[in-house]
């Protein structure tokens, strides 16, 4: 494996009377590509804003390897697109790189709008962005710091299939940079390509691990299925 | 520093394009006004002018209290607002950004609303202007000082509407009572007693403080 990344040990949360998660554990490894997968309410939104420091574990640890704070490794997609909608897409871009300390932020938004085939719409207002747009112009937000992790929750989410199959691809084209991926997904078939070894939540809880040998998408299907059925 | 600046910069810029919290600030600003003026209307010109701080004073702070709740319900739409909790470094700064912006679009709205009032009441403001103005922007550091602590956690319950005024409103009273008084004297032609300003440098300096280091903690989840 990869030299370690971030690891959880023993993360548990919970919202009053309810628990979210309980006894997480996990090692993710540095340009890895790791699939959380499990029905709603399983938990896998509460984790990823755990792993992002957007929400604080009420039991047990979040470690990230020795260097920066762990919001400047993280690069966070969410349900929402995290836009304004009245700023132009650069001025997006523009606007997150100053919050993030980028150095010349004008010139790395210009970058990553090329990189995400935004250009030709870089001046236009983010409102007027259709979904697999802003899903793009979201993606080179989380980017804009260069992190070393990105976590992608439900990232293809209302778009139709050329664009789902374009964010896919756009995915895998991060992992083979060296990103870390961490996906949270219904989509087995995406997971099965974007990630190296996955996880099956249910009701807050790991029911399954898949480490890199068994990762197939048959197998990480048969596994999902099996995990639902065993629980209650 | 630099992250304070990006966000008061993000902010104008979007209400310039918008304009939907500076418009419903003034508009509600001007309605008070206009109640007011029903409500009251056989006052002579001297009570007026003993009353008109006070009325004015009324319009600030509810009409703040409106734009103070849609600056942060502008950071829900898109979740936006976790992506200023993702930011690295003090948070505190993300505060003076928003507080620093609210203050310039709150101030406008004030200006206007000052400007109806004279001219709803026929009172004579120009004289009172730098008395009044220097009340008004102490007055108003520390609404925003303490709007901008209490909004995200108002914004993000289910009573956003009701929560605000409950929480803001008490913390508001030292700044009210240190701005009437201040504002009285201004539209007075007195000179502005000592304890009015020192209770508002006072204040303000306690909020800007305990907002900046506690924004860290009104932004965890």
């Amino acid at each position: 494996m990869s030299a370690r990344l971030l690891s959880l040990q023993a993360v548990d949360k919970r919202y009053a009377s309810v628990t979210a998660l309980s006894g997480i554990e996990l090692e993710l490894g540095a340009g890895q590509g790791l699939a959380i997968l499990g029905p709603n309410g399983a938990g896998k939104s509460t984790l990823l804003r755990i792993m992002a420091g957007l929400a604080h574990p009420t039991g047990g640890k979040v470690q990230f390897a020795e260097g920066a704070p762990q919001r400047s490794r993280v690069g966070y997609l969410g349900h929402a697109t995290l836009l304004y909608p009245e700023l132009t897409a650069r001025e997006n871009l523009v606007f997150a790189g100053r919050l993030y300390g980028v150095e010349d932020p004008g010139a790395r938004a210009d970058q990553l709008l090329a990189d995400e085939g935004l250009s030709g719409v870089a001046n236009r207002r983010a409102r007027g962005f259709s979904r697999g747009m802003a899903q793009r112009l979201s993606i080179a937000r989380a980017r804009v710091h260069a992190p070393e992790l990105l976590l992608l929750d439900e990232p293809f989410t209302g778009l139709d299939e050329p664009s789902a199959q374009r964010l896919s691809l756009r995915l895998e084209g991060l992992a083979h940079e060296g990103h870390a991926l961490v996906l949270a997904t219904h989509e087995i078939d995406r997971a099965a390509r974007l990630a190296q070894t996955a996880l099956v939540l249910v009701e807050g809880m790991v029911k399954r691990r898949v480490n890199a040998e068994e990762m197939s998408e048959p197998f990480l299907r048969t596994a999902y299925a099996e995990a639902l059925e065993a629980s209650p | 520093m630099n992250v304070a600046l990006a966000i008061l910069w993000k902010d104008l810029v979007s209400e310039w394009r918008s304009r939907d919290r500076v418009m419903a600030m003034l508009v509600f600003s001007i309605l008070v006004a206009v109640v007011f003026y029903f409500a009251l209307p056989m006052l002579r010109p001297e009570e007026l002018s003993a009353l008109a701080p006070g009325l004015l004073w009324t319009a600030y702070l509810f009409s703040a209290l409106l734009g103070l709740n849609r600056s942060f319900a502008l950071e829900l739409e898109n979740d936006a607002l976790a992506g200023l909790a993702l930011a690295p470094g003090n948070r505190g700064w993300i505060f003076l950004g928003k507080a620093a912006a609210n203050w310039v679009l709150i101030s406008i709205v004030q200006i206007l609303t000052a400007g109806v009032f004279a001219l709803f009441y026929g009172i004579d403001l120009v004289p009172a202007l730098p008395g009044l103005a220097t009340v008004v922007g102490l007055g108003t550091v520390g609404i925003c000082a303490a709007g901008t602590l209490l909004a995200p956690m108002a914004v993000r319950t289910g009573f956003r509407e009701v929560l605000l005024p409950v929480l803001l409103l008490p913390a508001l009273f030292p700044i009210l009572a240190g701005a009437v008084e201040g504002s009285g004297a201004a539209v007075a032609g007195r000179p502005i007693p000592f304890a009015a300003l020192q209770l508002l440098l006072v204040t303000d300096g306690i909020y800007l403080i305990v907002a900046f280091l506690g924004f860290d903690y009104v932004l965890d989840e």
